[in-house]
């Protein structure tokens, strides 16, 4: 499986990935869209031709991935776990919705067995991994804080006999109070250690687990993969495919409340430019056409988080804080929707994202989208996406500056 | 989401209260598959127009018993108020005879992430 990293106890940080697995990650992660052009390995005289003149004939490997249509949550499921593995190793889409990030909770399920039956796990997947490093630190910072209780009733102990210690160095020359780059986790287990063999009966007695996550696209990430490569086919609860048009309509749709939570794949009475999956479908197609993989920045405060190649190889350079901004006020006044930052917010909203961004290394962005004004567009033209050449982004990026600091 | 077999339990909150449906659906999955809550019962505060989960927190620590949690689910979209959350208390205090000092609010996205954030009535020392 991709998400299986060796459980190593050296002390390398978790940015240094060992060569071997970097070229594992290069391998698996190569393709970043989810069609694949492939050239045969004898190219016909014709191709060569072709190519010798500047025109690519590759075949295109289309995966034609399914999804169903979820309107409660707003999202397409990608149930089928091959199609789902396809979409997040080719372009890091979607999400398991059991998982932080990669559908993992197969895996960690068998991991829980194997740790109960075995007592060890040799390949962990990445919550487990954090999950390890946070028992850790808190190890850690109980030993310490038991090494600056015991160093300081020695201090006071020999105040009162009059005697001086060091409370830096034990009689033996090793440090009292443990620092973060010398304590050592203590656990009986070596790594290098055989697993005990488990017999082959136990085995049989367990049954196999029933795999019940799902990969939870956002509509944002559906509609791209479906009207710009047509790798994604998406159908209602019922199992009817919907054709483009009707996912148009009921993408559009899912943002109006209605009792019924069916997708209404009829055109939306009155057709709004200021529709949440319009302005941020915009933004995201912006970002991803210029090679950002753009996910979800909720955990940041922010609307998404720009990673330059992916999740897995570098954390998130950029935090994108999406600004509606109506060409028409007037529109404001009469919207359904209360789209998020689209009245100025305040400084010390603004202070404090940025702050919380800055903390994690991330530039902050504004990203304002302008919506069409509907006195100057009409709107017959959001029957289709074509109503996109319309909308337009700027950026403005927020760094703080501190005088003091900043010249040196 | 109704071929899930969570579905059933939730039905006669999801039909009541739709627009907080998808919170609750993913909430509900996130906190028995995921966070492996047991003894879990939804309950359903009419004030704050949605349900509300609740059941045993593992503890993080071996060796120390789960705790008794609520978890109040929302979406991104919605916008809290101080009143809400006091509403939200006041609705648990009706429904529970030993309602809890903490509830939590789970904020659940579009893509299936949710954040948890811990609210105590009052001004509470953290933790150590």
């Amino acid at each position: 499986m991709s998400l299986i990293q060796p459980s190593s106890r050296s002390k390398q940080k978790s940015s240094q990935k060992s060569s071997a697995r970097r070229t594992e990650n290069n391998r698996i992660y190569a393709h970043p869209l989810p069609i694949i052009f492939a050239e045969p390995s004898e190219p016909s005289f014709l191709r060569k031709t072709l190519h010798f003149l500047g025109v690519s004939a590759s075949d295109i490997l289309n995966p034609h991935c399914q999804g169903v249509l979820d309107v409660a949550t707003r999202s397409v499921w990608v149930l089928d776990m091959k199609d789902a593995m396809i979409l997040w190793q080719r372009g890091f889409f979607g999400k398991g919705d059991l998982s932080r990030s990669e559908p993992s909770w197969l895996a960690r399920q068998i991991n829980a067995r194997k740790l109960a039956k075995q007592g060890e796990i040799r390949v962990m997947t990445s919550e487990e991994v954090t999950a390890k490093r946070r028992a850790e630190r808190k190890q850690f910072k109980l030993d310490r804080a038991k090494a600056m209780a015991a160093a300081t009733a020695e201090a006071e102990a020999a105040f009162q006999q009059g005697r001086i210690v060091s409370t830096v160095y034990a009689a033996d020359g090793t440090r009292m109070i443990p620092s973060a780059a010398t304590w050592k986790p203590k656990d009986g287990t070596q790594p290098d250690q055989d697993p005990p063999r488990v017999e082959e009966d136990e085995e049989d007695e367990e049954e196999p687990m029933v795999n019940v996550e799902h990969l939870q696209l956002t509509l944002q990430e559906a509609f791209f993969l479906l009207w710009n490569f047509d790798c994604l086919s998406i159908s209602n609860p019922d199992g009817d495919t919907l054709t483009l048009l009707q996912i148009w309509n009921a993408f559009q749709n899912v943002h109006i409340p209605c009792p019924t939570l069916a997708p209404m794949i009829d055109p939306p009475q009155h057709r709004r430019f200021d529709n949440p999956f319009l302005v941020n479908y915009a933004i995201y197609h912006h970002y991803r056409s210029f090679g950002w993989i753009v996910k979800s920045g909720i955990k940041f405060c922010v609307d998404y988080l720009l990673y330059k190649r992916g999740p897995i190889f570098s954390h998130a350079e950029f935090a994108i804080v999406v600004c509606p901004v109506y060409e028409d006020p007037a529109d404001q006044d009469g919207s359904p929707f209360e789209l998020n930052n689209a009245s100025p917010f305040s400084w010390s909203w603004l202070s404090t994202i940025n702050r919380v961004n800055s903390q994690v290394q991330k530039t902050l962005i504004l990203s304002y989208v302008t919506i069409p004004a509907r006195s100057r567009v009409s709107q017959d033209i959001l029957s289709s996406p074509a109503c996109f050449a319309h909308y337009t982004v700027r950026e403005v990026v927020l760094r703080r500056f501190i005088p003091a600091r900043m010249r040196d | 989401m109704e071929s899930h077999s969570f579905h059933p339990r939730l039905a006669e909150l999801i039909s009541k209260y739709p627009k907080s449906a998808g919170a609750l659906f993913q909430t509900f999955n996130d906190v028995t598959l995921a966070q492996k809550w047991t003894d879990i019962q939804v309950l359903e505060l009419s004030k704050c127009g949605r349900g509300a989960i609740k059941g045993l927190r593992p503890s993080l620590t071996a060796g120390e018993p789960p705790s008794t949690c609520v978890v109040v689910p929302c979406g991104l979209a919605e916008s809290l108020s101080t009143s809400w959350i006091r509403g939200a208390f006041a609705a648990l205090d009706d429904q529970l005879a030993d309602a809890p000092e903490t509830l939590f609010v789970a904020i659940c996205s579009d893509d299936s992430s949710i954040v948890y954030y811990k609210i105590t009535k009052g001004i509470m020392k953290p933790q150590v």
